[in-house]
C-alpha cells in the first residue's frame, strides 16, 4: 500500500490549525505556513485540490468551515489519501453524533488524536471501521461511577474482530424488536444548456442500512438491477416480469457483502454489521429520470434592466413531492433592484452570492411554477466586458422517487432462531449539481 | 466631524473588524454594497445624511482594498451640498475615488469652481486641496493630466485662472491664499501651460512683496518650480528674493508663530536661496553685495548649539546658503569663510554635522580655488577616516581623493595605506582602487608608485583589482628605468612567508621580465629567483600558474650559460604540465618546452614585452563608473576628469581590458618582441597557430585588439592593396603621425617615396643594447637582425620580410663596413617572393676600437617604386665587450697600475641627461659594462670593468670610474686586454659627471672614453617618449675622431 499522508493538519478558515499529527519526519512542522502563505490567502484557494509547494504536495478539502490538509513529500497515492480523509470524517462524525466543524473539533481534541493514532500508521491508511473502533476507543465522556457494571459488557475480543471470518459484527446480540432499515439515496448531477439539452447527466446512489437484528443473520437483497435479473431468469429460466431493469455501473459494496456468492449468483448477501453502514455504492448515466425541468428566459434590456423570467416544472409522478426546492438564479453584481413575481414559494435577492434566490418548501409532483423578476443595475464606472451569465443552480429533495429507477425487489432475512423481522426501506433523491444554463 | 451620529457606519465597520476570516469579510462587504445599491437606486428617499453614510461606507470599502465602481455620482452630488458636513465628504470621497473616470471629474469642475469663486472661505479650502488631492494622490490621475488627456487637461485649464485669481487678490485671507498659491504650483507642475510666462512675472514679483510669511513661503514655492523652468522671465523678482532674505536676516518684521527657535522662517529662508539659485548670476553690483551681505550673516550667524532642532533648522539655512555661495562664485574670502565654517563642522562630535560637513567640502572642490584652503584641514579629515561611521568614511574618503593634489598625495596616499589594513570590507576595494588612481596620478616619482602599489597588493590582495596590478606592469615595462627597481622590490616582496596571491602574479611577472637585471644582486641569479618563486606555486590559483610558466621560460632564457640544473628543473615543471586539465596551461607548458628545447637560437622570442601603448587609465575610467551615483560625485569626477587632463604625462598607457583580454592572454605563447622576425619565429608561431589560439597571422584593423598587436608580428604581412595604411606592430606611438605623414611628404623626395614605420634611429639604439630586433620597418619590408657575439667575432643574421602579397624585387643590400671592422654579407636574392622571408647572415670581425658603425645600403623595388634606405648596423663597439666583474682587490690594482693618459683618461662631461645612479648603473649593464657595487667606498661613484675583445688586442680589461670628487689615484700597469671605468657624479647636478676610463690600449681608451660619454649625453631612454626627437647619433658628435671621418661609412652614418 502506498502511502498516504506525511502529515496532516486540520485547520480552520483564518488558517490557524486546530490540531495536526505528524506521521513521518520527511516534512518539517512549518510546511503548513506554506500552504498558508501560498494557497490560503492566496486567490487559487479551492482551485486545484493538489497543489505542490516546495518538495511537498498539499491535498486539501474543505468540510464545513474546516480545511483538511494533507501533506507528503513523496509520491503518494492521492486517491488513498482524499479517501482517507473521507473516510476519518465520517469516522468523527459518528463520534461527535453528526457535527464536524471547528467547534467539534476544539471540543474533542483527545478523542480525535487517540483516533489519528489509530486509524493511520506510518502514512498507511488502518481500520477505519467506526463499528471495530468504537469498542476499543470510548471517549465518551466522564463516566458516572454509579454506573458501574462493567462486568454486563463483553470483553472485546480484538484478534478476532480484526482476522476473524466476520470481524464487523459482535456475537450474541439480542434485540426484544428486530427491525431492519434500508434508505436509497441518489443525487442528480445535471448540466442542461439553455436550449434545454442535457450536456451532462448522473446519478450517484448509495444503499444505506441499519439493522437491529440479534443473533447472526444472514441477510439477501434483491434489487431490480440487470445482471441480478438476467441471473435469476436464467436460474428459473423463466422471463423477466417486470419490463424496466437498471444497468447500474460502478458498484462497490461494503465488506460485509459476500463477494463469491455475488459473482455467482448475482445475489447481494451479507451479514450485516450491527447499527448504520453504507452497503453499497453505485452509478447510472443512461435512463436518468430528472426530476425537474427549468426553462430560463432571461433578457437584458439595455444596460441598466434585466428581465428574468424562469418556470419550474416537476416530472415525477403526481402523488409525489418535492421539499426544499431552492432555485439560485444568477445575476450581475451591479444588481441593485429587484421586484419579483412568483406563483409559489418566495424570492429574493441575495447580494454576497449575486443571486435571485428562489424558494419553494413543498413542490407537488406534475405541477409548474414560474417566477417573473426585474431587475434593475446601477451604473458603474468601469466599463465591464458583457456579463458572463453562470447557470442558474437548484436544489431539492423528492422522497419515494428515485432517479434512477432502482426499486428494492425483496430483502429477506434469515437468521438460526428464525425471528420475524421488520424491514423498512425508503428512497430519496437529492439535487447534486443541478446547473442550467441560460 | 459629524460622524458620531452615524450608527449604521459604526456598525458595518465593527462587523468588518468582527469577522473572522477574508471570506466573511467579504460576504459582509458584498451584503454592504447591494444594500448601497438599493439604496441608491431609490434616490428620492435617500436624506443627505444617508448619502453622506452610504458615501462614507464606499470610501471604507474602498479603503479595503475592494473594487467600488459606482456610486461616484452620487460622491459628486454631494460636493454641491450647501452644508459643509456633506460638502466635505464629497469632496473626500471624490478625490480618493474618482481616479479614472474623467467624466465624472468633469461633471464636478463646475462645482470646484463655483466654490472657489464663492465667497465661502471655508469652501474655497476645500475645493483647492480637493484639485492638490485630485492631482496629487492618484499617479493615475496625474498621468492623465500630465499627457494631453482631455479631461484632466480640461480641469487644469479651467480652473487655474480662478486659481490665480484667488491668489493675488487681496480681499482673501492669507489661509485662501496660501493654498492658492500651493494649488498653483500643482496645477503648474502637471500642465506648465496654465501659467501665462508674460502675465504672470509681473504678479509673481508683487506677490513677492507680501508681508505675510505664509503666503510668501507658498509662493516661494511656486517660484521656484517657475524659475527652475524658465529663469529668463523671472529676473525681476530677484530684487525681491534678496529683500525677502534680507528681512529675514534682519529678522525685521516677522511675526513670532513664523520664528523656529529663534530662527526666521527657515523654510523661507531656503526656498528663497533655492530660488537664488536657479539664476545663473546676479550682475546688479548693489544686488550682489546686499546678498553677500545676508551671507555672510548667516554664515557668522550659525554655530552648532545643544539644541537638535534649533540645529537642524539653522544647518538646513546654512547649507543652502554655502549651496548658494558656491553657485555665485563668491570671492576667495567668502569661500574661505566657508571653508572655514566646514572645517569647524568636520570637527565636530555630531555626526549628522560632520557628515554634512563633509559632504559640502567635497561639493566645494568644484570651486577649484577653494582646494588649498581644504587642504588646511587635511589632518582632521583624516580622522574623520577612522570615523566609526561608515558613511562619514565614506565621505572623507571622497574628499581625500577629491583634494588630492602633487603636493599631499604623498601624505594622503601614505595615510589610505595605513588605514587600508583597518578598514572594514566594504571599503576597502574602493579605498585600493582610490589609493592605486592617486598614487598613479600624483606620483612624485615612479619608484614610489610602484611601492604604493605593491604595498597595497601586500596589505589589501583581495581587494586589489586586476587593474592595478596590470597598471604596475605596464609601467614598469614602459619605463625601463624603473624595471630594476621594480624587479628588486618584487624580489623583496617574495621572501615575505605569506603573500597574497597578487602579489605572486605581479612579482612573478616582473621578475620574469626584469629579473635578469638584478642578476648581479645577492640572491637574485636565476636559479634563486626561480626557486623563491616556484615556492609559490603549489598554492595559487590556475591563472596564477600560466603566469608563472611565462616566468619560468623567461628565467631560463635569460639564464645565460644555461644552466643545466636550472634547465633541467623548469623542464620537469614544464613536462609535468604538459598533461595539465587546464588548456591554457597545457599549452604554455607545452610550447615553453618546445621552444626551450630549440635552445638559443630562439631565446628571443621569449625576450622582454614590447612597451604598451598608451591609454588611458583603466583605474580612473572604473573610477568614473563606480562614481556615476550621486550628484555630488559627479562633481569629483568632472574635477578627476579635469585633472587627468592635466596630469596626462603620467598616465602613460593602458591595456585595453574592454576586448576582454586579460594580461594574460597577453602574455600567451611566446612573446614575440614585435620587431624580431625570423624564420624560427614564424615555425614557432606556426606551431602555435597550429594549437588554435594565435591566429592573428593575417593582417587585421589598426585598431586591432592587445593581444593582436603583440603577436600580429609573427607573420610577414603586407597592406591589403597598393600602398594604403598598413597596422604596424611598432612599439613606439609613432606610427599613426609617420603612416599620416606620407601624405605630406615632398614631391621631390621620390627616392623614400616609402616611409619606414617606426623611427630608424630609435630601432638603432635599441639594438645596441639588444641582440635582436627589427632594425626597419616600411610597409612593404620589415628587416629583423639577430646577433651573436662572442669575443671579437660577431654573428650577425639579416631577416629580410616581405609583408606584401606581390614580390619585391631588385633587392641589394650592401655593406659599407668601417675600417675596424670586417663584415662578409653572403649573398642576398635578388627577388624576395611575396609573404616570404629570406635570411642573409653577416659575419662580423673586429680588428680594433672604434665607435665607427657599420652601414648596410638596402634597395627594392615595389611596384615602380625604388626605395633604398642607408641602416646603421648595431655592430657597435659595446658588442665586443664581454661582462666581467672584479672585486675590490682586482681592481684598485689594476687600476693603479695605470698610468695617466693616454691609457687613461679622464674628463669632465656635461650635459648628461641625468639619471638615477641606479638606472645609470643598469644603463651600464646594458652595455657590457659590469658595474661593481660597494667597489668604491663613495656612493656616488660607479666603478664599471669589462673586457674588450678584438683581432688584435684579443681580450682588454676596461676599467671605468666615476667621481664627484678628484680623488688621488695611483696608476699602475695592468693587463692590456682589460678596461676600466670609473664615473664620479655629483648628486647637486646630476648633468655633470667626471667619467675615467683606463684601459691597456691608448686607443681602445679613447673609443670607449668617448662611446660612453655619446651614450651618458644621449641616453636612448628618449624612445620612452614617443614624441622625442631621435636622439642625435654617437657618430655624429663633433668629437668623434679625425679617422672617423675619412671612413666612408661613418660618414654616411653620420648623413643619416
Amino acid at each position: 500500500m502506498p502511502v498516504a499522508a506525511s502529515a496532516i493538519y486540520f485547520l480552520n478558515l483564518r488558517g490557524d490549525v486546530l490540531i495536526n499529527r505528524l506521521y513521518r519526519d520527511d516534512v518539517g512542522g512549518n510546511m503548513v505556513d506554506a500552504f498558508r502563505t501560498h494557497i490560503m490567502q492566496t486567490k487559487e484557494l479551492g482551485t486545484c485540490p493538489v497543489r505542490q509547494i516546495g518538495g511537498c504536495s498539499f491535498f486539501y478539502m474543505r468540510i464545513g468551515n474546516v480545511y483538511i490538509v494533507i501533506v507528503v513529500s513523496n509520491n503518494a497515492n492521492v486517491a488513498c489519501a482524499f479517501k482517507f480523509v473521507v473516510e476519518a470524517v465520517a469516522l468523527f462524525r459518528s463520534y461527535f453524533g453528526g457535527a464536524f466543524d471547528e467547534d467539534a473539533i476544539r471540543n474533542n481534541f483527545v478523542l480525535i488524536y487517540e483516533l489519528l493514532d489509530e486509524i493511520m500508521d506510518f502514512g498507511y491508511p488502518q481500520n477505519l471501521s467506526p463499528e471495530i473502533l468504537k469498542l476499543y476507543i470510548t471517549q465518551e465522556g466522564v463516566r458516572s461511577p454509579f454506573l458501574s457494571k462493567l462486568t454486563d459488557r463483553p470483553v472485546p475480543n480484538a484478534t478476532l474482530q480484526v482476522t476473524g471470518a466476520v470481524g464487523w459484527r459482535r456475537e450474541g446480540l439480542v434485540y426484544r424488536k428486530n427491525e431492519v432499515f434500508l434508505d436509497i439515496v441518489e443525487s442528480v448531477n445535471l448540466l442542461m444548456s439553455s436550449k434545454g439539452s442535457v450536456l451532462r447527466c448522473d446519478v450517484t446512489g448509495k444503499i444505506l442500512m441499519k439493522c437491529f437484528l440479534s443473533g447472526m443473520p444472514d441477510l439477501k437483497l434483491g434489487l431490480n438491477d440487470k445482471i441480478g435479473l438476467e441471473k435469476e431468469a436464467q436460474l428459473k429460466s423463466r422471463p423477466t416480469k417486470s419490463g424496466k431493469s437498471i444497468e447500474l455501473d460502478d458498484v462497490t459494496f461494503h465488506q460485509c457483502v459476500n463477494l463469491t456468492r455475488f459473482n455467482s449468483e448475482k445475489t447481494v448477501s451479507f451479514v450485516p454489521p450491527d447499527g448504520e453502514f453504507e452497503l453499497m455504492k453505485y452509478r447510472i448515466t443512461e435512463g436518468v429520470n430528472l426530476p425537474f425541468k427549468v426553462l430560463p428566459t432571461i433578457k437584458e434590456l439595455g444596460r441598466s434592466r434585466i428581465e428574468v423570467n424562469v418556470k419550474v416544472k416537476s416530472v415525477f409522478g403526481a402523488k409525489m413531492f418535492a421539499l426544499g426546492v431552492v432555485v439560485k438564479i444568477p445575476v450581475p453584481k451591479q444588481t441593485a433592484k429587484t421586484n419579483f413575481t412568483v406563483t409559489s414559494g418566495r424570492a429574493k435577492y441575495n447580494a454576497s452570492i449575486d443571486s435571485l434566490v428562489w424558494k419553494i418548501r413543498k413542490f407537488p409532483g406534475q405541477t409548474e411554477s414560474t417566477l417573473n423578476a426585474e431587475v434593475e443595475l446601477i451604473s458603474t464606472t468601469t466599463e465591464k466586458k458583457s456579463w458572463t451569465r453562470p447557470p442558474i443552480q437548484m436544489e431539492f429533495q423528492v422522497p419515494m422517487f428515485t432517479a434512477s429507477g432502482l426499486r428494492v425487489r425483496f430483502l429477506k432475512v434469515w437468521e438460526k432462531s428464525g425471528y420475524n423481522t421488520v424491514e423498512w426501506v425508503r428512497y430519496i433523491t437529492k439535487a447534486g449539481s443541478y446547473e442550467i444554463r441560460c | 466631524m459629524a460622524m458620531s451620529g452615524m450608527r449604521g457606519l459604526s456598525v458595518f465597520i465593527s462587523d468588518i473588524r468582527n469577522c473572522q476570516n477574508k471570506e466573511q469579510e467579504r460576504l459582509r462587504v458584498d451584503k454592504e454594497l447591494g444594500n448601497i445599491r438599493t439604496r441608491f437606486k431609490n434616490e428620492k428617499a435617500l436624506t443627505p445624511y444617508e448619502k453622506k453614510k452610504y458615501v462614507w461606507k464606499m470610501l471604507y470599502i474602498y479603503m479595503l482594498g475592494y473594487d467600488v465602481d459606482f456610486g461616484h455620482m452620487e460622491a459628486v452630488s454631494l460636493i454641491s451640498a450647501p452644508k459643509y458636513p456633506e460638502k466635505q465628504v464629497g469632496y473626500i470621497v471624490t478625490s480618493s475615488l474618482l481616479n479614472e473616470n474623467h467624466d465624472f471629474l468633469r461633471l464636478a469642475i463646475n462645482t470646484v469652481r463655483n466654490d472657489i469663486i464663492g465667497r465661502n472661505e471655508t469652501f474655497q479650502c476645500l475645493a483647492l486641496t480637493m484639485i492638490m488631492k485630485v492631482d496629487n494622490c492618484h499617479h493615475i490621475m496625474s498621468s492623465i493630466l500630465k499627457v494631453g488627456n482631455i479631461g484632466g487637461r480640461e480641469f487644469a485649464e479651467s480652473l487655474a485662472p480662478d486659481v490665480q485669481r484667488l491668489l493675488i487678490s487681496s480681499s482673501c485671507r492669507p489661509l485662501v491664499r496660501k493654498k492658492a498659491a500651493l494649488c498653483l504650483l500643482r496645477l503648474y507642475r502637471k500642465n506648465p501651460d496654465v501659467v501665462n510666462v508674460d502675465g504672470w512675472a509681473d504678479r509673481m514679483a508683487q506677490l513677492l512683496d507680501e508681508r505675510d510669511l505664509g503666503v510668501l513661503t507658498s509662493s516661494m514655492s511656486l517660484l521656484v518650480a517657475l524659475v527652475s523652468n524658465n529663469h529668463e522671465a523671472y529676473w525681476s523678482c530677484l530684487p525681491k528674493c534678496i529683500k525677502i532674505l534680507e528681512r529675514l536676516a534682519r529678522n525685521q518684521d516677522i511675526p513670532q508663530e513664523y520664528t523656529y527657535y529663534g530662527i526666521p522662517s527657515p523654510w523661507l529662508q531656503v526656498k528663497t536661496m533655492r530660488a537664488l539659485q536657479y539664476f545663473p548670476t546676479i550682475e546688479d553690483p548693489n544686488a550682489r553685495r546686499s546678498l553677500f551681505e545676508v551671507l555672510q550673516r548667516i554664515l557668522m550667524g550659525t554655530d552648532v548649539v545643544k539644541n537638535v532642532n534649533k540645529n537642524n533648522a539653522s544647518h538646513a539655512v546654512l547649507f543652502e546658503a554655502l549651496a548658494l555661495v558656491m553657485h555665485l562664485d563668491a570671492e576667495k574670502e567668502m569661500m574661505s569663510q566657508c571653508v572655514a565654517l566646514l572645517g569647524k563642522f568636520i570637527a565636530v562630535r555630531e555626526p549628522n554635522i560632520r557628515y554634512l560637513g563633509l559632504e559640502n567640502m567635497t561639493r566645494m572642490l568644484m570651486v577649484t580655488d577653494v582646494q588649498d584652503i581644504i587642504k588646511r584641514h587635511q589632518a582632521q579629515i583624516i580622522t574623520s577616516l577612522k570615523d566609526p561611521d561608515i558613511s562619514i568614511r565614506r565621505r572623507a574618503l571622497d574628499l581625500l581623493y577629491g583634494m588630492c593634489d602633487v603636493s599631499n598625495a604623498k601624505d594622503i596616499v601614505e595615510e589610505l595605506l595605513q588605514y587600508l589594513s583597518t578598514a572594514e570590507f566594504a571599503m576597502r576595494e574602493e579605498l585600493a582602487l582610490k589609493a592605486a588612481i592617486l598614487a598613479e596620478k600624483f606620483a612624485p616619482d615612479l619608484s614610489w608608485y610602484v611601492d604604493v602599489i605593491l604595498q597595497l597588493i601586500d596589505k589589501a590582495g583581495d581587494f586589489v583589482s586586476d587593474d592595478i596590478w596590470f597598471r604596475v606592469v605596464q609601467f614598469v615595462t614602459n619605463n625601463e628605468d624603473l624595471q630594476p627597481y621594480a624587479a628588486a622590490k618584487a624580489r623583496e616582496y617574495l621572501d615575505k612567508p605569506a603573500i597574497h596571491e597578487t602579489m605572486v602574479k605581479v612579482s612573478a611577472y616582473i621578475l620574469g621580465e626584469f629579473g635578469h637585471l638584478l642578476a648581479r644582486r645577492p640572491g637574485c641569479s636565476p636559479k634563486e629567483i626561480f626557486s623563491i618563486i616556484h615556492e609559490k606555486l603549489p598554492t595559487v590559483s590556475t591563472s596564477t600558474i600560466s603566469i608563472l610558466l611565462s616566468t619560468y621560460a623567461k628565467i631560463l632564457m635569460h639564464s645565460q650559460p644555461p644552466d643545466p640544473e636550472l634547465q633541467n628543473q623548469i623542464w620537469t615543471i614544464f613536462k609535468k604540465y604538459e598533461s595539465s586539465i587546464e588548456v591554457e596551461i597545457q599549452q604554455r607548458a607545452v610550447e615553453y618546452f618546445a621552444l626551450s628545447r630549440k635552445g638559443a637560437a630562439l631565446m628571443d622570442i621569449l625576450a622582454e614585452m614590447p612597451k604598451f601603448p598608451e591609454r588611458q587609465s583603466a583605474l580612473i575610467k572604473k573610477a568614473e563608473d563606480t562614481e556615476v551615483d550621486t550628484a555630488e560625485q559627479s562633481a569629483i569626477r568632472l574635477r578627476a576628469q579635469q585633472q587627468s587632463q592635466t596630469s596626462n604625462a603620467l598616465v602613460v598607457t593602458e591595456q585595453s581590458h574592454a576586448n576582454g583580454t586579460p594580461p594574460v592572454g597577453q602574455l600567451s605563447i611566446v612573446k614575440i618582441p614585435s620587431m624580431s622576425s625570423n624564420v624560427d619565429d614564424i615555425s614557432a608561431g606556426q606551431m602555435a597557430q597550429e594549437n588554435g589560439t594565435l591566429s592573428k597571422i593575417d593582417s587585421q584593423p589598426p585598431s586591432g585588439d592587445l593581444l593582436g598587436d603583440l603577436l600580429g608580428p609573427l607573420a610577414i604581412e603586407g597592406p591589403p592593396s597598393g600602398n594604403t595604411h598598413t597596422r604596424s606592430s611598432s612599439n613606439s606611438g609613432l606610427e599613426g603621425t609617420v603612416v599620416d605623414a606620407t601624405a605630406i611628404v615632398p614631391a621631390g623626395e621620390v627616392t623614400n617615396s616609402v616611409q619606414p614605420i617606426g623611427n630608424i634611429a630609435e630601432r638603432f639604439h635599441a639594438l645596441c643594447v639588444k641582440d635582436s630586433g627589427v632594425l626597419y620597418e616600411d610597409p612593404y619590408i620589415q628587416i629583423g637582425i639577430k646577433a651573436e657575439w662572442r669575443a671579437h667575432h660577431g654573428h650577425l643574421v639579416l631577416f629580410l620580410g616581405n609583408k606584401n602579397t606581390s614580390p619585391l624585387v631588385s633587392v641589394q643590400a650592401l655593406i659599407l663596413p668601417p675600417t675596424h671592422l670586417k663584415m662578409e654579407l653572403s649573398l642576398v636574392p635578388e627577388t624576395i617572393p611575396p609573404r616570404a622571408q629570406v635570411q642573409c647572415p653577416l659575419e662580423v670581425i673586429n680588428l680594433h676600437p672604434s665607435r665607427d658603425v657599420a652601414v648596410l645600403d638596402f634597395s627594392y623595388m615595389f611596384g615602380n617604386d625604388m626605395v633604398n634606405v642607408k641602416l646603421r648596423l648595431p655592430a657597435v663597439l659595446n658588442k665586443f665587450l664581454q661582462p666581467i666583474s672584479v672585486s675590490a682587490e682586482e681592481f684598485f690594482p689594476q687600476w693603479r697600475s695605470l698610468p695617466g693618459p693616454p691609457l687613461k683618461l679622464q674628463e669632465v662631461v656635461r650635459g648628461v641627461r641625468p639619471l638615477p645612479l641606479l638606472e645609470m648603473a643598469n644603463l651600464f649593464n646594458s652595455y657590457h659594462l659590469t658595474v661593481s657595487p660597494g667597489l668604491d667606498p663613495n656612493p656616488n661613484n660607479l666603478v664599471a670593468s669589462t673586457t674588450f675583445y678584438s683581432e688584435s688586442t684579443r681580450a682588454m680589461l676596461c676599467l671605468v670610474s666615476t667621481y664627484v670628487e678628484t680623488t688621488n689615484l695611483a696608476l699602475q700597469s695592468v693587463p692590456t686586454n682589460s678596461i676600466v671605468i670609473r664615473i664620479e657624479t655629483d648628486p647637486a647636478d646630476r648633468t655633470q659627471l667626471r667619467m675615467t676610463v683606463a684601459s691597456g690600449d691608448p686607443t681602445l681608451t679613447f673609443e670607449l672614453k668617448e662611446f660612453i660619454k655619446d651614450q651618458l649625453v644621449t641616453i636612448p631612454i628618449g624612445i620612452r617618449v614617443p614624441t622625442h626627437p631621435a636622439p642625435t647619433s654617437p657618430v655624429s658628435q663633433p668629437t668623434s675622431a679625425p679617422a672617423a671621418l675619412t671612413d666612408p661609412g661613418a660618414m654616411l652614418a653620420a648623413l643619416l
